[in-house]
């Protein structure tokens, strides 16, 4: 029997009709409440930046831990929560093993969502990969402006929830400006008008010449009465740096801001102070607040100044000291050791991730992503500006209230330890040179 | 331009030279010998320093007396690794040789990692603080004393390469394999004692790296052993006097771009150096044509 022509249409349109609605009705299920939140965890659990990748890797999963301890991730509109799953991806501290860590995680994993990622190169090495399949990704250390800055690509799916280069190459050089130059002219009789001397040792990437870019901007656009005597760089991973401080020795600086991770700038000090007689101040950027640098440095360290936001060692009073020492304390039972700076920021967020998801009610990539432009939680572990967590509509950076820390040598326990001496109303003493500092003669 | 910050420039220059000299002798004595091409050389300086920072842990003696335990540690450990892993593909073609020693370098930094763990480390020297004055320098003890070790185990090596029956064999097999057969060598005996003594010289190295205050974790040696291959070539293959030139000149030339330059010029140097002299003179510095 055969059918006439407009019933074979007629057939063919029903048999669409009845494909596509099946098509919707198998389609519900993804969207209806998934059984678990599967986080991506990017962190350099090998290789050169492994000491701190660990920090990353282990803060992550105190902070699982706990959200699960609690039942896991309420989803708006839902009454029953979900518990987290955290999945490690080890960058292997190189731009190939981030790609690879990134793509395994995405494709391989399908996570909903990621977290982590320390040095700024290798991060940026696989931003565009982010960037091409649409996950929502909460940086947490690379703190190079770029990674969420750069048009080459589309970075709305990125969030940053560290200070940039900008933001702690600012602060640093403000206090230089603020505290520093006032004291030695003070303790050296110096004229008032004589420009301090300030020598830049960098690591030669999106970090180090982050933080050289904005030392430079700071002094040209604030018009700051400091001089940059020497600029010398090194590659990641140095860790022989005689030579540079050997030049920036012969420029004679009253200071020096060392751009580094904590496993070349403990070296980096202790070569300048043992073998070069480089005796003066060394400013240290946030990452090397971390309990390897200390141990390190052992008492070359003494003097030294670190900018900071979180450290295994010293809390500034107020309401997040009890915080701090909470998840410290969980860091520790935990995993016998103390956390670092880079492993509060992941720790906060994973939170930021399951709050971000919970507000979405569901791991739709774009509707996490909405969630965390709207993000308004209160601060956790790290003082936030307003006491809140929330990303800025341009880059999405949240923003941090940072402070200054000079550590000071303790014989008992052979390293030194950090009193936060700036800003005013969080510092416990006051900035001193101690007594080997040698100033410039110029 | 002041004298004594380039004379300051060049004796760090003179000591990263020194670390690289004991790292390229030993490659090349086990190239001269074997003829294998063993990427993973760097391993064993790094399992050097992790020895001696082992030892200097437990027992805290002098971790420059450490340095002749931790070349015996590596000697039988390089015996192990060419018997187990080298001798079975010896001629069987330079690609099974350059795979298994980049296999070599993963087990070696991950057996590592799994016994020491993955931080950095450092050692401090007993002779840390203390400065000899040379000139217009202030000299740290320590690069003084990392100079000196150098030059005793190199004077060694040319004792026993020169003057004892072993060191002979070993240099005849190295210019003649089928000669030194046929004249009853045991040539065998030769590539264990050649791979086992370019270990221990790497210890030594890993050792001189740890005093001076270098840090150091299981991933440190694949970029000395890359340097020391770009040593030998540009010494020339299989020649001893081309690894401690070459080796200097490295050292020198890194130092002096990095100041110069900056940083970043501080590897590339080493490798625009071997280009160039590639171009003048294709058997490098010290090479025999042929080898």
């Amino acid at each position: 029997m055969k059918l006439p022509e407009k019933y074979t249409v007629l057939l063919i349109a029903i048999v669409i009709i009845v494909a596509l609605c099946a098509g919707c009705t198998q389609q519900t299920p993804a969207s209806a409440q998934p059984t678990e939140v599967k986080v991506g965890v990017i962190a350099s659990l090998t290789g050169p930046a492994s000491n701190v990748g660990t920090n990353i890797w282990q803060s992550a999963q105190v902070a699982a831990n706990e959200i699960n301890a609690n039942g896991g991730v309420l989803l708006r509109g839902s009454t029953t929560k979900v518990p987290i799953r955290l999945i490690v991806g080890d960058d292997e501290s190189t731009q190939q093993g981030g790609q690879k860590a990134a793509t395994k995680l995405i494709t391989d994993d399908k996570v909903d969502i990621l977290v982590g990622g320390y040095s700024s190169a290798v991060t940026s090495a696989y931003e565009q990969t982010i960037a091409e399949y649409k996950i929502p990704y909460i940086v947490t250390g690379a703190s190079s402006p770029i990674i969420t800055h750069r048009t080459d690509i589309d970075t709305s799916y990125i969030f940053h929830q560290c200070p940039t280069t900008d933001t702690y190459g600012q602060y640093t050089t403000t206090f230089i400006d603020q505290v520093i130059r006032p004291a030695a002219n003070k303790k050296f009789n110096f004229s008032s008008t004589r420009p301090f001397r300030l020598a830049l040792l960098y690591q030669d990437t999106a970090f180090g010449k982050g933080v050289q870019a904005a030392v430079n901007n700071t002094i040209t656009k604030n018009n700051l009465n400091i001089v940059l005597v020497s600029q010398q760089s090194f590659k990641m991973g140095e860790s022989d740096f005689r030579t540079p401080l050997t030049a920036i020795k012969a420029a004679q600086p009253d200071a020096v801001y060392l751009a580094a991770f904590p496993n070349e700038g403990a070296p980096a000090i202790t070569q300048a102070r043992r073998d070069i007689g480089l005796d003066t101040i060394f400013l240290n950027v946030e990452n090397n607040d971390n309990a390897q640098f200390y141990k390190d440095l052992g008492q070359y360290g003494e003097g030294a100044i670190i900018e900071s936001r979180f450290s295994p060692y010293t809390a500034p009073v107020g309401t997040l000291a009890d915080a701090q020492t909470k998840f410290k304390t969980s860091y520790s039972t935990k995993w016998g050791t103390v956390p670092d700076m880079m492993g509060a920021s992941t720790y906060e967020g994973i939170y930021i991730a399951a709050q971000a998801i919970g507000n979405a009610g569901t791991t739709d990539k774009a509707a996490v992503k909405q969630a965390l432009v709207d993000l308004n939680m209160p601060q956790l572990i790290e003082a936030m500006k307003g006491g809140t967590i929330s990303f800025t509509k341009d880059f999405r950076e949240s923003q941090f209230d940072l402070w200054m820390e000079q550590l000071a040598f303790n014989q008992t326990i052979g390293e030194c330890r950090p009193n936060i001496v700036w800003p005013d109303n969080l510092k416990v003493t006051d900035f001193v040179f101690p007594s080997w500092y040698k100033p410039s003669s110029t | 331009m002041d004298v004594g910050i380039l004379l300051q420039v060049l004796f760090w220059g003179i000591y990263a030279g020194c670390i690289y000299i004991l790292l390229a002798t030993g490659l090349n004595l086990i190239f001269g010998v074997m003829k294998i091409v063993n990427f993973a050389h760097g391993e064993f300086l790094m399992i050097g320093a992790y020895v001696t920072a082992t030892v200097f842990f437990f027992t805290g003696i002098n971790p420059y007396l450490i340095i002749l335990f931790s070349m015996l540690a590596l000697i039988a450990i390089g015996a192990v690794v060419e018997r187990l892993c080298f001798r079975p593909i010896l001629g069987t073609g330079k690609l099974n040789e350059i795979f298994l020693s980049i296999g070599l370098i993963y087990i070696i930094q991950n057996g590592a990692a799994v016994i020491w763990g993955d931080k950095w480390q450092s050692v401090k020297s007993p002779y840390e603080g203390i400065t000899v004055p040379v000139g217009p320098l202030a000299i740290p003890l320590d690069y003084i004393i990392i100079m000196v070790v150098t030059a005793g185990i190199l004077c060694g090596l040319y004792v026993f390469l020169k003057k004892t029956k072993i060191g002979r064999e070993m240099r005849a097999t190295s210019q003649n394999r089928k000669g030194a057969m046929l004249v009853g060598i045991n040539v065998e005996r030769m590539d264990i004692l050649s791979f086992g003594i370019g270990c221990a010289l790497a210890a030594a190295a890993g050792t001189l790296w740890v005093v001076s205050g270098q840090v150091f974790n299981p991933y440190m040696g694949s970029i000395p052993a890359i340097k020391a291959f770009a040593i030998i070539i540009l010494g020339g293959l299989g020649s001893l006097p081309g690894a401690i030139v070459g080796g200097l000149l490295y050292g020198i030339a890194e130092n002096g771009a990095a100041y110069f330059f900056g940083g970043i010029w501080k590897d590339a140097i080493s490798f625009i150096i071997l280009i160039i002299v590639l171009i003048i003179r294709p058997t490098g510095l010290f090479g025999e044509s042929g080898e």
